[in-house]
């Protein structure tokens, strides 16, 4: 039987899919009993999808954007090239 | 199609290109290199890459993909050139060596010795007007050990595979699930007295 550290310690192996058959098996019924590992979990997916939403996108500056826009201009081999 | 508006040198979808790429490619590059110019340097680089390669662009992989693609393999030839990138291999040992988890996080039976209690306050729409929150979140990241940083931006934020990862960083995938795991456990606690205090 998994204790909570050993489940724990194996929570992104889980999520990922890397365990093997066995420990997955054995980490899926440790969380059937044990609400607290659950929990534990559930906030580690979380705070993924926190970071990601951390980081949102921001469009690049005005400036940034209109320098590359004259690069492209600038540079791009026209199809007669 | 974006890619054929491309090559006929259509300013406005390049534009669009710009504006939904230019933020993630800084971030990809924040991931290799150790400060905020070198990294912009290196994406002003990848741009100038894309616009001569555009008509050599096979289309076979996703135009994102090959747009990364060209990013990792600038980030790498700069940090060859003038040493500034960081060593992951040797970064990744550092770094998942001693434990995940204090030991006092456990009782001497295995069981945990918090509990924990859900963030119900942490709805959707909260989560999103709060700033404080998702700064104070950019902010752990920013703290993390630079290996579990570039795993977490990589695999977590920018949602890379974990072969493509592995190959970029030259580290096993052991490796990387360890960093990855490492991470996510302090951004998880990061969130957790983020969320609890108030």
């Amino acid at each position: 039987m998994l204790t909570c550290h050993d489940v724990a310690e194996q929570a992104t192996d889980y999520m990922e899919g890397a365990t093997g058959r066995g420990r997955r098996m054995a980490v899926w019924a440790h969380l059937r009993l044990c609400p607290n590992c659950r929990e534990y979990l559930r906030q580690l997916r979380h705070g993924v999808g926190l970071a990601r939403r951390a980081l949102a996108e921001a469009p690049p500056p005005a400036e940034v954007e209109d320098a590359l826009a004259a690069l492209f201009a600038a540079r791009r081999p026209g199809p007669a090239e | 199609m974006l890619l054929a508006r491309l090559r006929a040198g259509d300013q406005a979808a390049f534009r669009t290109l710009v504006r939904a790429r230019h933020g993630r490619l800084l971030r990809l590059a924040s991931a290799f290199c150790r400060n905020r110019a070198s990294a912009e340097e290196v994406v002003q680089d990848t741009w100038l890459a894309v616009i001569t390669g555009l008509h050599g662009y096979s289309g076979e992989a996703p135009l994102a993909a090959w747009i990364n693609g060209i990013l990792v393999n600038k980030a790498k030839t700069r940090a060859v050139r003038d040493g500034r990138m960081v060593a992951f291999s040797d970064l990744a040992r550092a770094e998942t060596a001693g434990d995940t988890f204090e030991p006092e996080r456990f009782l001497a039976d295995g069981h945990w010795a918090e509990r924990f209690s859900p963030w119900d306050a942490l709805t959707p729409e909260r989560e999103a007007g709060d700033r404080q929150l998702l700064a104070g979140v950019a902010e752990a990241l920013e703290r993390l050990p630079p290996a579990q940083r570039a795993v977490v931006l990589l695999r977590d934020v920018e949602g890379l595979d974990s072969a493509a990862i592995c190959q970029a960083l030259e580290i096993s995938e052991a490796n990387l699930r360890v960093l990855l795991h490492r991470a996510r456990v302090k951004l998880r606690d990061a969130a957790d007295r983020l969320v609890r205090p108030r």
